[in-house]
């Protein structure tokens, strides 16, 4: 399996193992509707993003010991045109959710529901960069 | 527009010039051997500098190397 396909397999999962929590979490508890500051709101956000950051280090540190030198150099062509296509998609879905979340939001929503909706956006459009990353690797381009 | 698919020899190629791997070809040409293998299996189109340099690590032709088949 390609270097940069284990990363893309350990960013999915440290994606789901995080934010997968924390989203359950805040939309099934009264926790979007309390004021500002809302601080264990921000607690929670923090921990699920530390505990993301920290996935994400740790993974690499092993995927980089693990993994043979030779397998881990720079990129070639293949690498960049399958990040290419999966940061071309998601940009698209990115701006697709912050137009929906930024035009329709509003009118239907307040405060820290807009926030994580736009949380929930980020999230969804890296979710889509390491599943389009992982499918470029496994399916091919064409 | 016809579809079609980009079908390569590069096995052959390899088989026949000694059982060459497909790590040698990579570094031959400045690609990963995961890049090779993908290339052979028809899950990745090279660029064309990179099958030119393929061909000419094999001393062939590019229309040797590679062939385009139309759909259908």
């Amino acid at each position: 399996m390609p270097y940069r396909e284990k990363i893309a397999w350990m960013s999915l999962a440290g994606l789901v193992v995080c934010y997968v929590p924390y989203f359950a979490l805040t939309y099934r508890s009264p926790l979007l509707d309390r004021p500002l500051p809302n601080l264990e709101l921000m607690a929670l956000f923090a921990a699920a993003a530390g505990g993301n950051a920290l996935w994400v280090l740790v993974g690499r540190l092993i995927l980089r010991t693990t993994t043979p030198p030779e397998e881990r150099g720079p990129g070639d062509e293949r690498d960049r045109a399958v990040d290419r296509r999966a940061v071309a998609i998601a940009y698209n879905v990115l701006i697709g959710c912050a137009l929906w979340f930024g035009g329709v939001l509003p009118f239907l929503a307040t405060g820290w529901h807009i926030v994580n909706a736009m949380v929930a956006a980020v999230v969804v459009a890296e979710f889509v960069r390491y599943a389009l990353t992982v499918r470029g690797y496994r399916r091919g381009l064409a | 527009m016809t579809r079609g698919r980009i079908v390569n020899q590069i096995r052959t190629l390899r088989f026949l010039a000694g059982e060459m791997s497909q790590a040698e070809l990579g570094q031959a040409i400045g690609v990963t051997r995961q890049t090779i293998a993908a290339i052979e299996a028809g899950k990745y189109s090279p660029s064309l500098e990179a099958a030119f340099r393929i061909a000419q690590v094999f001393g062939k032709p590019l229309d040797e190397v590679f062939r385009w088949e139309p759909e259908g």
